[in-house]
């Protein structure tokens, strides 16, 4: 695993410009540019509040503010683990033609939705001072949370895109799955809702709940995020990347022959 | 792999090298529910050994620093498996490899363009791929574009580029990596034949500082011109190394072979034997023997020797300006009377020259034929461009199976003080015309009266 990193420590200028280049090369063409990084996520916002709070009402003060806490990390979760999952078998052109590290090519997908994720932070923050909820400093663990939803996305992104290479089809699952992960993660909802007899396990086994969870902690109810979960998915992402890079090892040099 | 540096020695070292391909028919490609759940029921064995495909069947190569060499061989014997091996694209089933010092592939152009992004932007990406560091293409930036001839419209997305252009500037990252092995696949014909010579003249100079360059080519004439070595791969293993000329030559020969077996030139790879091409007999004439790879018939009329006169006596090389005699020796095995002779040349990428026979020429043989004799072709002028030529010589009736055909068995080497191209040399003279007079001008021989 740690040659895995270091490799992709080595690799470093070449994610980045990849990471450069897509990020570039998202809006290249369009007449808004690089506006629409802002502009999606915004339009986004404003659906799913014109649906929870105008025609399905909910209980929540600024359910806009709230909502955006939780719609974000998810924008960066969700097209990071399905980008990833086709990231290496989409990139025949480079596979095949260069001596090309695989490794980098999910790490850029990732990366780079963490910066687009990362260049919306300041557009919720705005947000949120516009409706009263100035940032205390509970923020400061804001990147520790980022930290841990980055090691579990990077993990999942590894073993997803290569097991893609040989099974297509999951590309296609992790698509329908991810439509359904967005529901049961409390995005729209206070993590209250969900019934008391499994609203632990619900938590506790969805990452993504545990970081929604605590980034509302720490942007909407000026608390800190209970460290228990983060402690244990912090864990697991650690032991997922492990293996994430295991497999990725031993598959490798399969992906220029089978891509 | 190793990457230390060795000032002299070998550049690349490869050790008994074989690599498997996992057979990949469209059902066994991806992994399905369905196949997954039959190999599931049966016991999740993993595929038998025979959907395997053996694209590289033991290779040993050492290609000493600073050395052109020319791959060649057929469609699928192996060739670009080796390269993508010596890349690193692809790992070794079995047998080392080891390259010594940096390497740079230009197996394709523009690895990782895109059409949206300036020719500038793309050579920046595209050069990190080929494994350059930004300083050193911020550094050399200037140079690539100068290279690539692309003026102001290096700042123009790249999907506004001809494909001509496209390829210019592809290949000029490549060529600016300053690898210390250059490995290039088939694509020296870039653009326009000015950017062909450009690119040319920096593999020149790539040879020239000492770097090793690796190149696959089905073009023979590269290899002879501009290699120190070919290697040429036959299914799956190296079948010969050498100077090219004699290696292109046998190449040449074993592909005539094939053709005239007509052997199944179809996908190497899936052959049993890896698609080998038929072996270039040693000894081509070789007594009286039957039916060989490159001479065959009923032996009725036996063809026993075929050699060539200039007025001077008996000659194995000619000058385009002299007569020739081509005289072939025959005996009968039994009164033949319906029978002919054939000749035919071919240059050295076999291209047929010139053929002809008796019967087209309606050349009247005395029937039956003479128990032996010498039948005598006479070329009052050989006039044909300098190269190495050979010739097909054939006895044969008027219609169905040869008595004796001999293929590909003579050859004629035509010397010339002139360095004309093509292939014949029509009997000419230049003049000029001023006004009012007239004057010949005589080059060389090319003006023997003939």
């Amino acid at each position: 695993m740690f040659r895995n990193l270091r490799e992709l420590y080595q690799y470093r200028g070449l994610l980045l410009s990849l990471t450069q280049r897509e990020l570039k090369a998202r809006y290249r063409g369009s007449v808004l540019g690089f506006l629409w990084t802002f502009l999606n996520p915004t339009l986004q916002m404003f659906v799913y509040t014109l649906l929870f709070s105008v025609y399905m009402r909910q209980q929540i003060e600024h359910y806009a503010f709230f909502m955006f806490i939780g719609l974000l990390p998810w924008i960066w979760f969700a097209s990071s683990v399905g980008g990833g999952a086709s990231s290496i078998s989409d990139r025949r052109d480079l596979l095949t033609k260069v001596r090309f590290p695989a490794q980098v090519l999910p790490a850029t997908v990732v990366v780079t939705n963490l910066c687009n994720f990362m260049l919306s932070v300041p557009l919720l923050i705005g947000l949120g001072i516009f409706l009263g909820h100035w940032p205390s400093w509970h923020v400061l663990l804001f990147p520790v949370v980022v930290f841990v939803q980055l090691c579990v996305t990077l993990a999942l992104a590894y073993l997803l895109s290569a097991i893609n290479v040989t099974f297509r089809d999951l590309q296609q699952i992790i698509a329908n799955l991810l439509t359904m992960w967005f529901f049961v993660t409390p995005i729209f909802y206070r993590v209250t809702t969900i019934p008391v007899a499994f609203r632990e396990v619900m938590v506790l086994a969805n990452p993504m709940a545990v970081m929604i969870t605590s980034y509302q902690s720490i942007f909407y109810d000026h608390e800190l995020p209970a460290a228990g979960p983060l402690a244990m998915w912090m864990g697991i992402a650690a032991v997922l990347l492990w293996m994430a890079s295991e497999l990725f090892e031993r598959r490798r040099e399969d992906f220029a022959e089978v891509v | 792999m190793s990457t230390s540096g060795h000032p002299d020695g070998d550049a690349v070292v490869i050790r008994n090298v074989i690599k498997r391909f996992k057979k990949s028919t469209i059902r066994r490609e991806y992994t399905t529910f369905k196949s997954e759940l039959v190999r599931w029921l049966k016991g999740k064995r993993a595929p038998p050994e025979k959907s395997f495909i053996e694209a590289l069947r033991g290779i040993d190569l050492t290609i000493p620093r600073g050395q052109t060499v020319g791959i060649i061989g057929r469609n699928g014997s192996g060739k670009s498996t080796l390269l993508k091996l010596m890349t690193g694209i692809y790992s070794p089933t079995s047998g080392e490899i080891e390259m010594r010092g940096r390497i740079s592939a230009l197996l394709d152009l523009g690895a990782g363009f895109h059409p949206d992004f300036s020719g500038r932007e793309n050579i920046i990406i595209n050069g990190i791929i080929l494994g350059m560091t930004r300083a050193e293409i911020r550094a050399r930036m200037d140079a690539i574009i100068a290279f690539s001839e692309l003026g102001d419209f290096v700042d123009e997305p790249v999907r506004t580029y001809s494909s001509g252009m496209y390829a210019r500037l592809a290949f000029s990252v490549a060529t600016h990596v300053d690898p210390d092995i250059l490995i290039v696949d088939e694509i020296l014909a870039v653009g326009d034949e000015h950017f062909g010579k450009k690119s040319l003249g920096k593999m020149m100079e790539f040879k020239s500082a000492g770097k090793t360059i690796v190149l696959v080519t089905h073009d023979l004439g590269t290899v002879e011109r501009w290699c120190d070595l070919a290697v040429w791969v036959d299914a799956g293993r190296i079948r010969r190394v050498g100077p090219p000329k004699e290696v292109t030559e046998e190449y040449r020969k074993a592909v005539a072979l094939a053709e005239e077996q007509s052997m199944a030139l179809g996908p190497a790879a899936l052959a049993k034997d890896g698609g080998a091409l038929p072996q270039v007999p040693v000894t081509p004439m070789a007594a009286p023997t039957p039916t060989t790879q490159n001479r065959w018939g009923n032996f009725d009329v036996e063809i026993s020797g075929v050699r060539f006169f200039s007025p001077l006596g008996e000659v194995q090389a000619v000058d385009t300006e002299e007569p020739l005699d081509i005289s072939i020796h025959f005996t009968t095995r039994k009164p033949v009377e319906d029978v002919g002779f054939g000749i035919a040349l071919f240059d050295s990428q076999g291209t047929k020259v010139y053929g002809t026979n008796t019967f087209i020429e309606s050349v009247r043989l005395p029937t039956p034929l003479p128990p032996s004799g010498t039948l005598r072709l006479s070329l009052k002028r050989v006039g044909l461009t300098p190269g190495v030529y050979t010739l097909d010589v054939c006895a044969h009736p008027a219609q169905g199976q040869e008595y004796d055909y001999h293929r590909g068995l003579y050859r004629l080497t035509v010397r010339s003080e002139i360095a004309d191209t093509g292939v014949a040399r029509p009997p000419h003279v230049w003049s000029l015309e001023p006004d009012r007079s007239v004057e010949e001008l005589r080059p060389g021989r090319a003006a023997a009266e003939v």
